[in-house]
């Protein structure tokens, strides 16, 4: 029975133009989206490449410059190829790159925000990690066409569109009592309709994202994007799973096709537009951040103190690490640059305190985004999706706190360097970056978690609407 | 007549649950957004005004020391908010808001706000121009889409007509009665808001914003106007009020959510900007190419020569280091505003082709406009960085000047408070309402546009509605 | 095979139906008479078990339509005032749809094709879409759909109301053949002269009660309106 009512509802269904409409601007936006995120990717990669590319003419110069040096040639201390200092904080700078994940160009998320790699130096972490690519303002604002946005407000449009008039249209032109009249209850009609539109939809959505996905030229040789491809289908799935009882809910209602209509484009509007931004208020107003402007002020002030104090922080700093001290502090004192290296660790460790509050403020509004996501199943798909692209916040985390491993590692590396006055010879034996990927189990964990904050309130919704449906006035 | 039309509208409006509903969420969350901006805004230019008095202080209490050394000390210049940021935030969060103003170099503004927020903040801010140009616009299409769609569909529209009620006045009343519906949702807004902007101007910047309030106004009505004109037509349009509200969801986001988009990318591709890999790479490569700077120097060294006309620098009655100084400045001076005038060329050509998407959209004009006149659009941000630069290059000046006319060779030389006193406290005046619409000229005729064709889609309307009676 | 028991229906202060005890058997036609508003479809609506009564029992060969809403439906076949059907698929594609939901095995096209043309649907109109269809038309395939599921009941709701003199007559054609193959008709109709045409017994409603109860038999059709009317009058 149920199968000979799903036949015929898709054979209603192929005959609408309402599907068909779907199909077409379904295929557009995805096909653009992913375009699009892939232009992104390149974007990257050639910025990064621009990147690497400095950092290996650079390189060779320095190789050019330590064999004339080798040579006998005289250079000013400042351009010393060979001082620890000079290339600790410049000259031999490593660019720690973040590479774009293998389904980067699903979703562009915050990588347009947060940057793709850093150079990382002696100088400050936060100075090491406070650059930016250049991107058009108007665009970050306005957040890019991709197929995470396809997916998080399009779909539930969609799915909307082929949901709200499922039972009210069929009462308004009558067809509903002829079908009810017979052998047939409104539960079974109304899970083939449902059943019909979730896998058009779903094969549509999940078919063509695929299908551009693999023009673009994704490889799936890699077992672990391949989980994180069935990954994003299942959060897809859910996603539109949760949004199809919603709609259910609004059909179990009972009104007419243009009530229901309105009633589920206002929870589309709420659920979509309105709790996330006023999300954003919210958290901003509870834990607001403070201007950078702070920080600004701050570190100028410490440095100012420090250089003031430079001499005496030496001794200070000596005093902390005993094991650097030479011994020939006579002459160490008079070390322009072992004397910086002092002002700048006096600096940051008073800056420190300042930097923490940024950072608890944000890490206390991502818990409270966290722990309300679950308001807004949009919220929850978005992060899913990114996350999944490796364009969110976690794969970023993950980025640099193993940047900020590096920059320790780098630091102890020249500040050794400086203080023993040990010339560098060898660019070889300095430290480099490799990104390391997140193993995937945190990454199933966290999906599991998304697939269940969507499952269970669809499960539940769809629950009751069904059990609403029962009393539904199918006459009058 | 068009009196009691749109008394009867508004009459069946109060009477809707669903709108009372809308209304008051829609009210709430403008007061919201309102109060936030508020609050936003205070702490903002607290902060900035503060850090910029200290900077100021830190400038004049620096010790003796050589003028260069001051030089690379620099000071820092902070973008103070504007008062309208209290309703539209625009690119405020997306752009720097500090720079450091140092020897040599002209520095990117750093610090944008955006990245210290949570990644949820890429669903849209909701400040005061997202409710008004946003949730009003969708609030007034789903009060007209049953307009005449529905009268058609209850019988009472033939009623209507039968009793010689001519259309265009019709028309005329259904589009007051919405409307007059929207400006009790908005006037009490609008009241709040200039009382909040009123309380955070203690001192005299609001004369100068009230003409941008009054603007910004018009600008929302105007498209109040526009929305409302498409509503109505559609209405008249569509065979049925399901139809007309699917139509009209449809116009809503294909405006709101995706033309925003296509368009920034448009614009993108149009006028695209290096990765900031490239445009450091190229940068450095005109700032320091050493055999520019060497050809340079020998060339100032002779100039000097002659115009003093000596045979050595020693016997030069000013310093050559200040001289070779401010020459270098000079240099960098053409490369930054070469380089800088390009990257930034191209962001407000992508801002032009912005404001030409409106031709798609008429939110894009508005907003272009809404933004323009809160003063957070990128040509006023500019306006502030080349503000920033300028002081920039007259401290420079200043300090090389003096280098020049009071260092001595083989002299250490300190300059001191005197010298730090010399240098004036910067000072930013945002530019006229008159500077701002004359780079609005696109979004505003766009939007003059968009209202012409309204209008003429409300009079068509009309001409249908006596058409599909039978 | 049709039995109200008691049956009541309120909604909130207002009865729409009263205490509606009513028997119809195989090969009877009972029309139910009654101004606008009189419990006539609410009656039917009962047996088809879209509403819930408030009192009282509906039973289709024998079984309560509240308890075994689907088993009772196996007997019954609907006629609205209007049938409507799927505007985009043929009247055959729409008989083998509502014929297969009713249950029916045999949904050959050959032995739904000799279905339509049992109720005079023109031939070449079967393969035509029901958008097309005229009134009389829709209300023909509805009897089909009737005729196909075998049903033992048959509930009609004002079936020939806005029907031409000569479907209307057809269509009273049809509902005898269909009762004389010991089918028992429930018809709601305000066409007193098709009541007593093809009606064995009439009953007349007024405000939710059954105020008179007659063989079809015991009059003439001059005599049916009179006491129609002298019932309408309080």
């Amino acid at each position: 029975m149920l199968a000979r009512i799903i036949r015929h509802e898709w054979q209603m269904l192929k005959a609408d133009a309402v599907l068909w409409v779907i199909v077409a601007i379904v295929g557009s936006a995805i096909a653009y989206g992913v375009w699009n995120g892939t232009r992104w990717v390149h974007f990257q990669e050639g910025a990064i490449e621009a990147a690497r590319s400095e950092e290996r003419v650079r390189f060779d110069r320095l190789t050019a410059q330590l064999e004339k040096v080798a040579a006998g040639e005289r250079v000013s201390p400042f351009a010393d190829p060979r001082s620890p200092s000079n290339l600790g904080s410049r000259l031999a700078a490593k660019v720690a790159v973040l590479p774009p994940a293998p389904l980067g160009a699903l979703t562009v998320g915050q990588s347009d925000l947060l940057p793709s790699y850093v150079r990382v130096s002696t100088e400050s972490r936060e100075a090491v990690l406070a650059s930016t690519e250049v991107e058009s303002p108007l665009r970050l604002l306005t957040g890019r066409f991709d197929l995470a946005f396809v997916v998080v407000y399009l779909v539930p449009l969609l799915v909307l569109a082929l949901a709200y008039s499922m039972v009210s249209g069929e009462k308004e032109q009558g067809t509903l009592s002829m079908v009810l009249a017979q052998p047939v209850s409104l539960g079974t009609l109304v899970a083939a309709k449902v059943v019909v539109r979730a896998a058009a939809l779903l094969v549509i959505i999940v078919g063509l994202g695929l299908g551009t996905l693999l023009m673009t030229g994704v490889s799936l040789a890699d077992a672990a994007t391949r989980e994180r491809l069935l990954w994003w289908v299942a959060s897809v799935a859910a996603y539109m799973g949760l949004w199809f009882a919603i709609a259910l809910v609004g059909v179990s209602l009972g009104r007419g096709s243009a009530a229901t209509a309105t009633l589920l484009a206002g929870l589309w509007l709420l659920l979509v537009v309105i709790v996330p931004s006023a999300l954003t208020l919210g958290v901003q107003q509870l834990y607001p951040v403070p201007s950078r402007v702070a920080l600004v002020q701050a570190t100028r002030v410490a440095s100012d103190e420090a250089n003031a104090q430079g001499a005496r922080l030496l001794a200070a700093y000596y005093e902390d690490h005993p094991e650097l001290a030479t011994g020939d502090a006579e002459q160490a004192m008079t070390d322009f640059n072992v004397v910086r290296l002092a002002v700048n660790d006096d600096i940051e460790k008073r800056v420190r305190p300042v930097v923490a509050q940024f950072d608890e403020q944000l890490s206390s509004q991502q818990a409270l985004v966290e722990r309300f996501r679950v308001l807004s199943p949009a919220l929850v798909v978005y992060e899913a999706l990114s996350d999944l692209s490796g364009s969110g916040q976690q794969r970023h985390r993950h980025f640099v706190s193993q940047v900020s491993g590096f920059h320790d590692e780098w630091r102890r590396f020249f500040t050794q360097k400086v203080v023993a006055k040990t010339p560098v010879a060898d660019l070889s034996s300095l430290p480099t970056f490799t990104y390391s990927e997140e193993p995937s189990s945190a990454l199933r964990a966290r999906m599991m978690a998304t697939l269940a904050t969507l499952l269970v309130p669809a499960v539940l919704l769809g629950g009751l609407a069904f059990i609403r449906l029962r009393r539904y006035a199918i006459a009058g | 007549m068009i009196g009691t039309i749109a008394r009867k509208e508004l009459t069946e409006l109060s009477r809707d649950g669903r709108f009372r509903l809308l209304a008051a969420v829609i009210l709430v969350l403008a007061v919201a957004s309102t109060a936030a901006g508020w609050l936003q805004f205070t702490a903002v230019s607290r902060q900035h005004a503060e850090a910029q008095r200290e900077t100021r202080e830190q400038w004049l209490g620096q010790q003796e020391k050589n003028p260069h050394s001051a030089a690379h000390y620099g000071v820092y210049a902070f973008k103070p908010a504007s008062h309208l940021s209290i309703v539209d935030t625009g690119l405020d969060p997306y752009l720097g808001v500090a720079v450091w103003l140092e020897a040599h170099r002209q520095s990117e503004m750093k610090f944008r706000p955006a990245q210290d927020r949570t990644a949820i903040q890429r669903f849209g801010e909701l400040n005061g121009a997202e409710v008004l140009l946003v949730l009003v616009p969708l609030f007034i299409l789903l009060v007209t889409f049953p307009v005449f769609a529905g009268e058609r569909e209850q019988g009472t529209l033939r009623q209507l007509m039968s009793l010689g009620v001519a259309p265009r006045l019709l028309v005329a009343g259904k589009a007051l009665g919405t409307l007059a519906a929207v400006a009790l949702v908005i006037v009490p807004v609008s009241a709040l808001a200039a009382v909040a902007m009123a309380w955070a101007s203690a001192d005299s910047y609001l004369a100068a914003d009230v003409s941008r309030t009054v603007a910004l106004g018009a600008t929302c009505l105007v498209y109040f106007l526009v929305v409302t004109g498409v509503g109505l037509a559609v209405s008249a349009w569509a065979p049925s009020s399901r139809v007309a509200l699917v139509t009209l969801l449809g116009f809503w986001f294909a405006t709101s959510l995706v033309a925003p988009r296509i368009a920034t990318d448009v614009a993108g591709s149009l006028h695209p900007t290096p990765n900031a890999a490239e445009f450091q790479r190229a940068l450095d490569a005109d700032l320091s190419d050493p055999e520019e700077a060497r050809q340079r120097l020998a060339r100032l060294q002779a100039e000097t020569l002659t115009k003093y006309n000596v045979t050595s620098l020693d016997a030069l009655p000013v310093a050559f280091s200040g001289l070779s100084l401010q020459s270098g400045e000079d240099h960098g001076n053409e490369v930054f505003d070469r380089h800088f005038g390009r990257l930034h060329d191209q962001f407000s050509n992508q801002a032009r082709v912005y404001q030409w998407a409106g031709l798609a959209s008429p939110l894009l004009a508005a907003r272009s406009l809404s933004m323009a006149l809160a003063g957070t659009d990128f040509e006023q941000h500019r306006h502030f960085a080349k503000a920033a630069e300028a002081y920039r290059r007259d401290i420079q000046r200043t300090l090389n000047d003096d280098i020049a006319r009071n260092q001595r060779a083989g002299q250490p030389y300190l300059a001191g408070t005197e010298l730090w006193s010399r240098v004036p406290d910067f000072t930013y005046d945002a530019p006229s309402i008159g500077w701002v619409l004359g780079r609005q000229a696109t979004a505003l005729t766009v939007l003059a546009g968009w209202l012409t064709l309204a209008g003429a889609l409300a009079l068509l309307a009309t001409r249908r509605l006596s058409a599909t009676l039978g | 095979m049709l039995e109200a028991r008691h049956l009541t229906k309120r909604y909130g202060t207002t009865t729409a139906l009263e205490a509606l005890t009513l028997t119809v058997s195989p090969g009877e036609v009972f029309c139910l008479l009654g101004a606008n508003g009189a419990g006539k479809t609410t009656t039917i609506n009962l047996f088809l078990n879209f509403v819930d009564p408030s009192e009282g029992q509906a039973l289709v060969n024998g079984v309560d339509v509240t308890r075994a809403p689907l088993e009772s439906k196996r007997h019954l076949a609907y006629i609205p005032e209007t049938v409507m059907l799927y505007r985009n698929l043929t009247g055959l594609e729409n008989l083998e749809y509502f014929a297969a939901l009713a249950g029916s095995t045999d949904l050959s096209r050959g032995s739904l094709l000799k279905v339509l043309e049992r109720v005079g649907l023109p031939a070449d109109a079967a393969d035509r879409r029901v958008g097309g269809y005229s009134k009389g038309m829709r209300q023909k395939v509805g009897i089909a759909i009737a005729v196909a599921k075998g049903a033992r009941a048959l509930l009609l709701d004002e079936p020939t109301s806005g029907l031409d003199p000569k479907a209307s007559n057809e269509f009273s054609e049809l509902l005898r053949q269909v009762s004389g193959d010991g089918v028992a008709v429930l018809m709601a109709t305000h066409d007193l002269f098709r009541a007593k045409e093809s009606g064995t017994r009439v009953g007349i409603m007024k405000r939710g009660r059954l105020v008179a109860l007659h063989g079809t038999d015991e009059f003439s059709h001059a005599d049916l309106e009179r006491l129609y009317l002298e019932h309408m009058h309080d």
